[in-house]
């Protein structure tokens, strides 16, 4: 009757729509596709104004290598959460939800735990592709796999959350724009697009704080493998927050779009 | 197939005073009506009458501009395990065209709570078994009707609200589906079933909440509306001007259908026959024309009142 015992089964509910349609397969088997391409790069070495396919061998050279999902992060894992809500507008797969379970506040937060979880097994899958074609990469290529594997503890807890929390995030901008199309559209065109614009144009101004945006805010949560992120302002990092703040930003940023969209949308009339 | 749990066994659906305007549209009007338990009650209307947006907001899928409507008592979001309580067909399907109708049972058992051993029963119980397997977006219009019936159906609700659940379905469908209902009213469900079709629905329901551009027009048992309806008397005769003026100084309203035939409105037999005997007037035919469902419905429905209905409506 009350939210905390049915929290289980809409959670468990969220996952099984997620399983049985491809949307979701299909977002995760891109980020495997970025994560490769990742992986491919971070073996591309400049070497007097030369590229060289070489094994990393510097700390953050194999922390790169490590993180090569990080592209994958910023695009898939907030693609993923729109379709985690638009797909019920788009199928009315939300009348059938509320008819089930009519108390809607609890139906977004399950939404929020079941993108989380997604956003982790696309975290998950990520590092699946590092290992499976990192690591035979790495020692072909004569570099050091003990010290690759060094790199887990300061590279992985950090890529995951930041997984966890985009994906959240993209399930908020889900709930404030309900189209889908329209959804992924912005989940893209903000973090690729419009956030380093206005990075770019910020930046210089003392009094504005673009580090708190959602993809700066990632960057800070993966640490020194988004130094040459695709999102953001490439190359040029310069100062970000600290991991916890940023991990705090990210949070609000997600939760913020869902309390958002939840009281301009999801407490309307569901034809 | 029983009632699970006594305890809502015999809910009435309420509406009360209920009002929703969208804009300048007023959909639904200062709508009254109950529903009670252990019959069928068709719930009636031309296309837009405001049925589908009464049912939504008695399943609190939206709000209501103002009134209130409840199910056993209590708002539908009140209602503990309302999966188990309540079955709903809705007029638009929620399916996702990429999920095996067997998935989709399985979302609504995981999400409801229920116990899964039910699918293969209600998926039996709608005539989907052999298709289960496949994905929904190849089903046709009837097999997604029945295919959210058996959605309905799932959590063995006492109350069951169907909301033109014969769209897309064919002639032994219907037939199908009137007796199904049929049956889950003799085991004390409550079952409101809208349609814009009365004819598809006169054999099956007992009871009639019938609406018009949002407002109730009428309310109660099939047969004490029909029996209410008056009945008319069709009359051919040589002698029209004479019987239209005897029928008229007795109170009766004749309207002339043709050279030689007239319908008297509220007039049975009993009282015409003999007015005429006394009367000397020569007849030829005396037919006794009970207003049926169909033109009941017609003129309840329509702003028309019998006497400006062309000659093509006049029942026969
Ligand atoms: N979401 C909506 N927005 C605007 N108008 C609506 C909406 N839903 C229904 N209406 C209008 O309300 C009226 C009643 O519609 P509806 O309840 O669907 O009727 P019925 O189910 O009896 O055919 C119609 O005029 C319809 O156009
Ligand atoms: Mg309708």
């Amino acid at each position: 009757m009350t939210a905390i015992p049915a929290m289980p089964r809409l959670v468990r509910a969220e996952l099984f729509k997620f399983r049985t349609t491809p949307g979701p397969w299909v977002c995760v088997a891109v980020a495997v596709l970025l994560t490769g391409l990742g992986i491919t790069t971070s073996f591309l070495l400049a070497r007097n104004g030369v590229v060289h396919f070489t094994a990393p061998t510097t700390t953050t050279q194999l922390r790169r290598l490590m993180g090569a999902g990080y592209t994958a992060a910023i695009v898939m894992a907030p693609v993923l959460g729109v379709l985690c809500i638009t797909t019920e507008y788009r199928h009315r797969i939300l009348t059938a939800t509320l008819l089930l379970h009519p108390r809607r506040p609890d139906v977004l937060v399950a939404k929020v735990l079941g993108s989380a979880i997604w956003g982790l097994f696309m975290g998950i899958a990520s590092f699946v592709m590092v290992a499976a074609m990192g690591i035979p990469l790495l020692s072909a290529e004569g570099g050091s796999v003990s010290d690759f594997l060094h790199q887990v503890g300061p590279v992985v807890p950090g890529m995951l959350a930041a997984f966890i929390l985009l994906a959240v995030y993209g399930m908020g901008i889900g709930t404030l724009v309900r189209n889908q199309i329209a959804g992924v559209i912005l989940a893209l065109g903000l973090s690729l697009v419009l956030e380093p614009i206005v990075v770019a144009i910020f930046s210089s101004l003392e009094h504005i704080d673009v580090n708190f945006l959602p993809t700066r805010a990632t960057q800070a949560i993966a640490g020194s493998v988004a130094a040459r992120g695709v999102g953001g302002a490439s190359g040029t990092v310069g100062a970000l927050l600290s991991w916890w703040l940023g991990a705090v930003a990210l949070v609000l940023w997600g939760l913020g779009t869902t309390v958002i969209g939840y009281f301009t949308n999801f407490r309307r009339d569901v034809t | 197939m029983t009632v699970a749990d006594g305890a809502v066994r015999g809910a009435t659906i309420e509406v009360k005073g209920l009002t929703k305007r969208f804009g300048s549209v007023t959909a639904v009007d200062d709508l009254s009506f109950t529903v009670k338990p252990g019959r069928i009650t068709g719930f009636l209307g031309p296309n837009g009458a405001g049925k589908t947006t009464t049912l939504r907001i008695l399943l609190d899928l939206a709000t209501p501009t103002s009134g209130s409507c409840s199910i056993g008592g209590l708002r539908y979001r009140d209602i503990p395990d309302p999966a188990r309580r309540v079955g709903a067909v809705l007029e638009a399907t929620n399916f996702h065209p990429s999920r095996r109708a067997r998935a989709h049972l399985q979302m609504m058992a995981i999400e409801a709570g229920l116990d899964s051993s039910r699918i293969d029963a209600v998926l039996a119980l709608v005539g989907l078994t052999a298709d289960a397997r496949r994905k929904v977006g190849g089903y046709s219009l009837g097999m997604r009707q029945r295919l959210q019936l058996a959605g309905a159906l799932l959590g063995d609700p006492s109350v069951l609200v169907l909301d033109e659940p014969s769209n897309g379905l064919d002639p032994q469908g219907i037939a199908w589906l009137r007796d199904l209902l049929r049956h889950l009213a003799s085991e004390g469900r409550t079952i409101l079933v809208s349609s814009h079709l009365l004819a598809e629905m006169a054999q099956t329901v007992d009871d009639v909440v019938i609406v018009s551009r949002g407002q109730l027009r009428a309310q109660g048992p099939l047969s004490i509306l029909t029996s209410q309806s008056q009945s008319s008397m069709r009359v051919r005769t040589p002698e029209l001007d004479r019987l239209s003026a005897v029928a008229r100084g007795a109170g009766y309203v004749p309207r002339p259908l043709g050279d030689d035939t007239v319908l008297v409105d509220g007039v049975t037999p009993e009282a015409l026959g003999p007015l005429i005997a006394s009367n000397g007037i020569v007849v030829y035919e005396l037919v006794q024309v009970s207003q049926n469902l169909e033109s009941l419905f017609l003129e309840l429905t329509t702003s028309m009142t019998p006497h400006e209905q062309p000659p093509e409506m006049v029942p026969r």
